[in-house]
């Protein structure tokens, strides 16, 4: 069932067209990244989804809202750069929040203490917010962002601030909070979508430009790559590999080279006979499907 | 209500955690106070400073202890108006710029309440002070002149408070139309003194601005008895802030919390 559907959603900023149209729609229990570049206009299209933009054209009906249009009992929010009341405590802004959406005080009290511990900071919950850290303020956004249990949470570029540690942990929490809503998040990090979305919306330069479940994309471009790794920086080499009859196309970083071929079994011959009558220094040679980083670099490349 | 009653109580925590509960009231007790002491030890002061130049007669009267008690309200009116703005102009502009708003705002939380609870907040704080600043000026007055009735004091306190209101309503409903809350600051702040200027030099065309409270009020306590346009002065006064109020709440709807 569809929780929101958007129909030629626009924006524009000084007679700069930012978002040109965007259709979709979400399912309810799905778990979907907005992926693009940056400046592709995710933040852009979150922040009109949760209402604190209004759109210049287009429309967005939430199935559940209410008669005058309120949807934000449905949405839970967490921006780019989450900001709090500096003079509370972590538990103290939850409990707050809480009570807001309607908690009592001691639900809202129980729930937070829940919720800090979920996220992780639950050591920190009686320092002011003002002394978190990056990471930890991510976290209490999170939490902030699901107490009220929303059909559908909307996340900013929720790991894109945290090291690598944190960036998994969030990632877990992620994966948990999909048994219990929709989760729409932005990301320009492939692998995060990859790890733990169904979906995926390609955002680029204010349009989808592609989408669908993670095997839709991959059977759609799915592609034979080769790739070849030197013990050197590979000068001229590359030429070589793009001027050859099976290429179709290559993509050149540093001393790597990965090639989508036509026929990967007759390119597998004759790739390795090339290198070895030139005697290039092969590291690597792997032979492998294309990775939805393949697939964002071809889609924005065009 | 219930939602309301958690935004006041975030409000006066706020105050009290940035010790606006301590600062305000201790700065309208100095300048209301310093002005019975002053008064009263005005030759002990001019001696302290070298004194009068031999041969000078200035015969200083003793002023009266209501005529004391008035100019200590005026204080009020200049630096207090001053402290007012400063402290409330950032009240939803601040939030705002800084996108705790929105964090806010994003939740089921009504514009209405969010708007009032503030302005309710700072009203409590500004009676408050008021209040504690004024009493310890009637106290001094009493102790080094001679007491003024308590009714008085207490008419002259509650029109006071009405104009005092009418300035932090204007300083919330910038607060709430723009974005910079030191341009909230300022407008409101000009809009005070025009208004205070205007009805002041025009006085008997602009009898009922609710500015003139502050003229009626040193008027009971100088003359002993409240103006006739006293009565209509406070229904403008309440009206603008009602109006105010409303259009601080309905601009801020209107207005995109992320840019």
């Amino acid at each position: 069932m569809s929780l929101i559907q958007i129909q030629g959603l626009k924006k524009s900023f000084q007679g700069t067209e930012v978002i040109k149209g965007l259709d979709f729609k979400l399912e309810k229990g799905k778990c979907i990244a907005l992926l693009g570049p940056n400046g592709a206009g995710k933040t852009t299209t979150l922040r009109m989804l949760s209402g604190l933009m209004k759109p210049t054209g287009g429309s967005i009906v939430f199935n559940d809202a209410k008669k005058d249009g309120d949807i934000r009992h449905l949405i839970g929010y967490l921006p780019q750069f989450p900001v709090f009341y500096e003079w509370m405590s972590g538990l103290e802004f939850l409990q707050y929040v809480g009570q807001l959406t309607g908690l009592t005080s001691k639900e809202a009290k129980e729930r937070s203490k829940e919720l800090l511990e979920l996220v992780g900071i639950s050591d920190a919950k009686n320092r002011r917010v003002g002394k978190y850290s990056g990471g930890m303020k991510q976290r209490l956004g999170i939490a902030q962002a699901i107490i009220h249990r929303p059909q559908l949470v909307m996340l900013d570029e929720p790991v894109s601030a945290l090291d690598p540690f944190g960036r998994r942990e969030v990632l877990e929490l992620l994966e948990g909070l999909k048994k219990e809503t929709t989760i729409l998040f932005s990301t320009h990090i492939l692998n995060d979508a990859e790890e733990v979305c169904d979906e995926i919306l390609f955002l680029h330069n204010g349009e989808i430009v592609e989408s669908g479940t993670m095997e839709d994309l991959r059977e759609r471009h799915q592609q034979a790559k080769i790739d070849l790794i030197f013990r050197k920086k590979t000068v001229g080499i590359a030429d070589v590999f793009n001027h050859h009859a099976l290429t179709l196309s290559i993509l050149e970083e540093g001393n790597r080279i990965s090639v989508i071929v036509k026929d990967v079994e007759l390119a597998r011959k004759e790739f390795l006979k090339l290198i070895s009558d030139n005697d290039w220094h092969l590291e690597k040679f792997e032979i492998s499907s294309m990775t939805l980083e393949d697939v964002f670099m071809k889609v924005v490349g065009k | 209500m219930s939602q309301w009653l958690m935004l006041f109580q975030k409000e006066i925590l706020e105050m009290w955690r940035n010790f606006k509960w301590i600062w305000v009231p201790i700065t309208f007790i100095l300048l209301g106070v310093s002005e019975p002491l002053t008064s009263y030890y005005m030759k002990d002061i001019l001696d302290s400073f070298g004194g009068l130049p031999e041969g000078a007669v200035i015969d200083i009267p003793t002023p009266t202890a209501g005529a004391v008690l008035a100019s200590g309200l005026s204080q009020y009116s200049t630096l207090g108006v001053l402290i007012i703005v400063l402290s409330t102009m950032g009240i939803i502009a601040g939030e705002r710029k800084s996108g705790v708003a929105a964090m806010i705002l994003v939740k089921p939380v009504s514009y209405l309440s969010y708007v009032t609870s503030k302005w309710a907040g700072s009203l409590l704080l500004v009676w408050f002070s008021l209040f504690i600043g004024y009493l310890s000026t009637w106290y001094y007055t009493g102790q080094l002149f001679d007491w003024v009735p308590f009714g008085e004091f207490f008419q002259s306190y509650i029109l006071y408070g009405l104009w005092l209101t009418v300035v932090l309503t204007v300083t919330v409903f910038f607060s709430a139309s723009l974005i910079a809350p030191g341009m909230a600051g300022f407008i409101s702040l000009a809009i005070a003194l025009v208004v205070s200027i205007i009805s002041g030099a025009l006085s008997h065309l602009l009898e009922w601005s609710p500015s003139q409270l502050t003229g009626y009020a040193s008027a009971l306590l100088t003359v002993g008895e409240l103006p006739d346009d006293t009565f209509p002065a406070s229904l403008v006064g309440i009206f603008i802030i009602a109006i105010l109020l409303w259009l601080s709440v309905f601009i801020f709807k209107k207005k995109e919390l992320a840019s």
